[in-house]
């Protein structure tokens, strides 16, 4: 009996689901993605404790030299005056009381220009504070 | 003379789709941040509340944060902020017996940052101990707070 000739199958890798793959990578990127509204680079105090920064808080940043930059969350960081810091504060707490501020501050700054910032900030009812810092490691 | 014609099939090609979908994805790979986006919390006073309790210096865990990158507690001799294995003892024993006890941070004006990170670091480290004991009702911590100079000044310390 003769058999029937084996018809030969072309080698072939699916790539109709590519595309699928991709897009969930990209919706994952999308969604762990937060703009970084600071790029100042300072050296940030090291702590043991530390807990995720709430997406889309406000920045009040404080370079080595007593610079002082803020940001709403959503524009990138914008230097201002010691003294505004009160002004956008307020400003900030009107649109949402519970907003979140996050300090940077570099560790080598004096207490004293981190204590005005503090007042201002209560003044303006400002509750839940984050200060940034670096994860402490051993040889620290 | 007739033309057959041939019907063709519409189709929208997908091909490129992969590609797309990668140069998108590269785009948020490199725009992803994930460091440095942590913090020590911290809850602010409220002024509005006229009921603040006055706490009397002695009833309270008072610790003073010198300039010289030094921390005494309660009075007793300073010690570097380096060494922050008295404070967090001293606290926590006063601590798990007390959750409420208050714990005034004072810091010089001339002090380091980083010397008041390193106290409320050790605060914090204390607090999640005596959390973790069940010592700490939920949802509460211990009651830090940093007065502000002018607060310092009202208080009479």
């Amino acid at each position: 009996m003769k058999l029937r000739k084996t018809k030969t199958i072309e080698a072939y890798i699916p790539t109709a689901s590519m595309a699928d793959i991709a897009f969930l990578l990209i919706v994952f990127f999308m969604i762990t993605t937060v703009f970084q509204v600071d790029k100042t680079v300072l050296t940030l105090p090291a702590s043991v404790v530390r807990s995720e920064v709430v997406k889309g808080s406000a920045f009040v940043v404080v370079t080595e030299d007593g610079y002082i930059k803020v940001s709403d969350g959503k524009e990138d960081t914008h230097p201002i005056d010691a003294s505004d810091v009160l002004s956008f504060a307020v400003d900030l707490m009107s649109k949402d009381p519970e907003h979140h501020v996050v300090l940077k501050v570099d560790k080598h700054v004096k207490w004293h220009v981190v204590d005005k910032i503090l007042e201002q900030l209560e003044q303006a009812r400002v509750k839940n504070l984050q200060f940034l810092t670096e994860l402490k490691t051993n040889e620290q | 003379m007739k033309l057959q014609k041939e019907k063709e099939q519409p189709e929208i090609p997908t091909a490129s789709m992969a590609d797309i979908a990668f140069l998108l994805i590269v785009f948020f790979m490199l725009t992803t941040v994930i460091s440095a986006t942590k913090g020590i919390e911290h809850i602010l006073p409220q002024q509005d509340k006229s009921d603040t309790t006055q706490v009397e210096k002695e009833e309270s865990i008072y610790i003073k944060i010198n300039a010289d990158g030094t921390y005494s507690v309660d009075q007793k001799e300073p010690r570097s902020v380096r060494d922050m294995g008295f404070l967090k003892e001293y606290v926590y024993e006063k601590v798990s017996r007390n959750y409420k006890k208050p714990i005034i941070i004072h810091v010089n004006p001339e002090a380091d940052y980083d010397s008041m990170i390193a106290v409320l670091d050790t605060l914090k480290q204390v607090e999640e101990q005596v959390a973790r004991e069940g010592r700490l009702p939920a949802d509460k911590g211990l009651t830090i707070s940093i007065p502000t100079s002018a607060e310092l000044e009202a208080w009479g310390y």
